[in-house]
């Protein structure tokens, strides 16, 4: 039951920049840093406010999101349960269509609400933490103390003090940034080592969401626009599900990615032999 | 005798000669094998008496060993021979850790400089990456293999990834900044 001109739409660019957006977006290291290296400033508190507010932004949309992307489940719960798969011409079917096409379009005009005040929330976290890693990482640090700051004049840390590298984590992207944020208040006068990984991994998912955010706008208003001409046959397609599907995706973390195969362990040997040659 | 002949004959106890030379026993040439600690003295005897150059093949057959019968304690049995060999002036203090924190280290040599990282790293960035990676390769041998030091070979590869993370976001960063 595909409509006829809904396939000559292109919403899989729409559910492609969204799915990376939620790749992009949900990556992120998760614990604390640990105690040594040379200090380095990365999340002064113009970083750490950027980061918060992001993180309200991102909470503020979630909460615009959650009751319509309620609706549109249980909308499509009934159109499935009542067989309205293939049953063309049926009255009750076309108004379920109808109804969930209207909600669908609701979500849709609510993200495109919502997309620039977070566009702008993601640019100024992106802005301050390139400036920030670009003094501190780039001008003020050499090879070789990058590599003792991220390693630690200790050559060992505790498991639970390293935070995991980039990656999909299937939390709320407000939770996540609460996370980011936690973890940097906590330890932004500490240790620099696993400070500079967050750092860079929260510019690098900032940097690359921030291109993303852009795209999305731009296939929301084209998908938008398919919808409104749908909205005349009363249909509603898989692709308008896979758009749903991705926008809980980003907000909700409810798409599960495979769990990775556990690291080994970080804790150095038993004999920590220290040798006059070593560096 | 013809002019030709005397060419032949003088040709000919050349290469005989030469044969007799060959076949006498190298000097330097050593088959190490057995106990890291008597095959490093048996090489430490040779690099002292004129086998100098033939370092690098006596290192690498003493990995070869090392890897054969792995023990936490090959690690530090290295850094004492090749404390020993800088002594005898057969490599320099340079050389001696190089070769010892390319194989029994956590940190990078690869991964050195003086100047700052925008100016140094970022525009070899991926030669950088590139020796990093073969130099866990040989971190490998020396930590897991050698030494049976898995968990800081694991937190070598740890560093790598996070390096290149790190990396990754600095140099974008520093290219941003150009830019401006």
């Amino acid at each position: 039951m595909l409509p006829r001109k809904f396939t000559t739409t292109r919403p899989s660019d729409l559910i492609y920049a969204v799915t990376l957006l939620a790749l992009l977006t949900l990556g992120a290291p998760g614990a604390n840093a640990g105690v040594s290296g040379p200090v380095v400033r990365l999340f002064p508190t113009t970083v750490l406010e950027d980061i918060r507010e992001t993180g309200q932004v991102a909470e503020d949309m979630e909460n615009n999101l959650q009751e319509v992307i309620t609706r549109l489940d249980m909308q499509e719960q009934l159109y499935t349960e009542s067989l309205c798969q293939g049953a063309d011409g049926d009255q009750g079917c076309d108004r379920i269509a109808k109804q969930l096409g209207a909600t669908y379009l609701e979500m849709l005009d609510i993200m495109s609400d919502r997309l620039p005040e977070m566009e702008r929330a993601v640019n100024n976290t992106r802005n301050s933490l390139e400036s920030r890693l670009r003094q501190e990482l780039g001008q003020r640090t050499t090879p070789t103390t990058l590599q003792n700051a991220l390693l630690g004049e200790s050559g060992s840390a505790k498991e639970a003090e390293r935070p995991a590298l980039r990656g999909r984590s299937g939390v709320r992207l407000s939770d996540r940034f609460k996370q980011y944020y936690n973890l940097v208040s906590t330890n932004r006068e500490g240790a620099s080592k696993s400070l500079a990984v967050v750092a860079s991994d929260i510019y690098l998912d900032m940097d690359e969401a921030a291109h993303l955010i852009a795209a999305t706008q731009e296939e929301i208003g084209r998908a938008a626009l398919m919808e409104q001409l749908n909205q005349s046959f009363g249909m509603i397609t898989p692709e308008m599900a896979a758009v749903v599907g991705g926008v809980k995706e980003i907000l909700f973390g409810e798409s599960m990615a495979e769990n990775a195969i556990a690291a080994p362990p970080y804790a150095i040997g038993e004999t920590d032999f220290v040798s006059p040659l070593a560096m | 005798m013809s002019r030709l002949n005397y060419l032949l004959v003088a040709l000919l106890s050349t290469v005989t000669l030469g044969a007799c030379t060959t076949a006498q026993p190298d000097h330097c040439a050593v088959n190490l094998r057995g106990n890291l600690g008597t095959a490093m003295n048996t090489a430490e005897t040779k690099l002292a008496s004129g086998c100098e150059y033939h370092f690098n093949s006596y290192f690498n057959s003493l990995l070869t060993i090392a890897e054969a019968n792995p023990d936490t304690d090959n690690k530090m049995l290295f850094s004492d021979h090749l404390m020993r060999v800088n002594d005898m002036g057969v490599i320099s203090r340079r050389q001696a850790e190089g070769l010892y924190n390319r194989y029994f280290n956590i940190k990078f040599v690869s991964l050195q400089g003086d100047y700052n990282t925008c100016s140094q790293t970022c525009p070899v960035r991926s030669q950088v990456m590139s020796d990093m990676q073969a130099e866990l390769h040989d971190k490998e041998l020396g930590l897991m293999r050698a030494s049976a030091d898995a968990a800081s070979f694991y937190r070598a590869d740890t560093l790598l990834k996070e390096t290149d993370l790190v990396l990754e976001a600095t140099c974008r960063a520093c290219s941003a900044g150009k830019t401006q």
